[in-house]
């Protein structure tokens, strides 16, 4: 897992509230628990650190944490880029 | 009243400490809270610095001692994350205190037999602002998607309902300065009507950011140094953070249950001035003062502590005082005046609250807390302040006035 993947998955434990133990990149979200506030809140965070613009429905309760992670890091490198 | 309702938990959490005994000490050894403290605008600088942007500026301020945060985290044994304003983390960790007290925390949910009302002023200011900042100043296209749930005026009430299942009656008091003194009178009011056995009353506030502090510069209320209640050259209030919560019920019900008792709630007055935006009328305070002392029998002689509202500034006190003498008469310097705000600040919606709090400690202690940073006498203050140091008192009734902006007064009467 890269430095930012580590990042990412700190700013989703610190705004939902779980243990990074559960955040595991292969366990589906709505496994993981994350209701749609919690995901507001993630979404937003995110948005704020590295000034993305994620949309509404960027996320299938039904994708993985590691294909959310994919999508996240796919948006800041083309900002980056 | 054959069987009264009675006070079975205390919390507080403001500039002179994370819990009511830590407050009761700082008072009675009259260390105060208040410090000059530079209010700038966060995420603004450097965007909007300059001639169209909001300047840095200092004020004297009581903000809380220490970190309720952490504090909150390890009562609750949980992480509480961000997903708080601070006003909801006072109040919070305020309920936790008096509920612990109480012996209410049993791991079970509350139930509908419980009520929770906590008063504010304001709401969630500092989530509000953060918000306004993003949006007006930075030009944002979104806000914290929390902002409105964060900012609401009963999320306080509402964080208290989830975190001990209470599924009665819950809701938020607001009557500026006064707002938690209507809460503890309408939580009676709910045990009185047999709407509810246990109460959680109280309130919270946190109007210390850079544009509350300067919406009460603007208003010329606030003193360029210190909060010196009743004092010559008095120069206004000091805003304090903070938040306090009591725990009521029947003496029946905490008798029932085995619940100690702390002290007996034994009146309440409430009434409006109907006159003036900022300036008191001597009426209005007389009368919630009279209602109180005459449903707890406090006209029959006896020494009464009185928790003044003594904010420090030129009016208030000067009518404060008066209203004692109108309604005490010749016994009217025979009662021990305190004004804890000299300590812990203007807490605004938190104030009659914490103010009980601290008092209730005083009677439990026979100890009233002095009245800090006083400079000398004012001929138009003429009671018995409790100055210089803590002075041992025998007093086992109160009396805690809250007079806010707009007129709206609340005394609550409380025996020991």
């Amino acid at each position: 897992m890269s430095g930012r993947d580590e990042e990412l998955i700190e700013i989703i434990a610190e705004e939902a509230l779980i243990d990074r133990a559960k955040l595991d990149p292969a366990a589906k979200l709505e496994d993981i628990g994350l209701d749609s506030v919690d995901l507001v809140s993630i979404v937003f965070a995110i948005e704020e650190k590295y000034g993305v613009e994620i949309a509404e429905d960027a996320f299938e309760r039904t994708d993985t944490l590691g294909v959310v992670l994919q999508k996240i890091n796919a948006l800041i490198d083309a900002k980056e880029a | 009243m054959a069987d009264p309702i009675v006070v079975t938990g205390l919390g507080a959490v403001s500039a002179l400490g994370l819990n009511a005994a830590e407050n009761f000490a700082a008072a009675s050894a009259g260390q105060g809270g208040i410090a000059p403290v530079e209010f700038d605008t966060g995420e603004l600088e450097p965007l909007v610095r300059g001639p169209r942007g909001p300047a840095p500026f200092m004020a004297s301020v009581a903000l809380v001692k220490g970190d309720a945060h952490a504090a909150l985290e390890a009562a609750l044994e949980r992480r509480v994350g961000a997903s708080f304003d601070v006003f909801s983390v006072y109040a919070l960790k305020a309920a936790h205190e008096a509920l612990a007290e109480a012996g209410l925390i049993t791991g079970e949910r509350m139930g509908g037999r419980t009520a929770v009302i906590m008063g504010n002023g304001v709401g969630g200011l500092h989530t509000q602002e953060k918000a306004y900042e993003k949006f007006y100043g930075l030009r944002g296209g979104k806000v914290h998607p929390m902002t409105v749930p964060r900012a609401m005026m009963s999320a306080p009430a509402s964080a208290i309902a989830m975190e001990w299942g209470i599924t009665g009656a819950v809701f938020a008091t607001s009557s500026a300065c006064a707002s938690s003194g209507h809460a503890i009178a309408q939580g009676a009011g709910l045990i009185a009507l047999g709407m509810a056995d246990v109460a959680i009353v109280g309130g919270s506030e946190a109007m210390a950011t850079p544009g509350g502090m300067k919406s009460w510069e603007g208003l010329q209320a606030t003193s360029d140094t210190m909060c010196r209640p009743f004092s010559i050259d008095r120069d206004g209030m000091t805003i304090g953070e903070g938040g306090a919560a009591l725990v009521i019920e029947r003496l029946s019900h905490a008798e029932a249950r085995g619940a100690r008792v702390i002290a007996t709630l034994a009146g309440y007055g409430q009434s409006s001035d109907a006159f003036h935006w900022t300036q008191p009328s001597l009426e209005g305070p007389v009368a919630s003062m009279r209602q109180a002392c005459e449903a707890a029998g406090f006209l029959d002689g006896r020494q009464v502590l009185i928790s003044a509202h003594g904010t420090g500034t030129p009016l208030n006190d000067k009518n404060e005082s008066a209203a004692i003498h109108e309604i005490f008469g010749a016994n009217a310097k025979k009662h021990p005046v305190i004004a804890t705000k000299s300590g812990h600040g203007h807490v605004i919606g938190a104030s009659a609250a914490l103010q009980a709090v601290i008092a209730l400690k005083a009677l439990e202690a026979g100890i009233a807390p002095p009245i800090l940073n006083y400079l000398g006498p004012d001929p138009e203050c003429d009671v018995d302040l409790v100055l210089g140091q803590a002075r041992p008192i025998d007093a086992k009734s109160l009396l805690v006035n809250a007079f806010a902006f707009g007129g709206l007064n609340v005394s609550l009467a409380f025996t020991v």
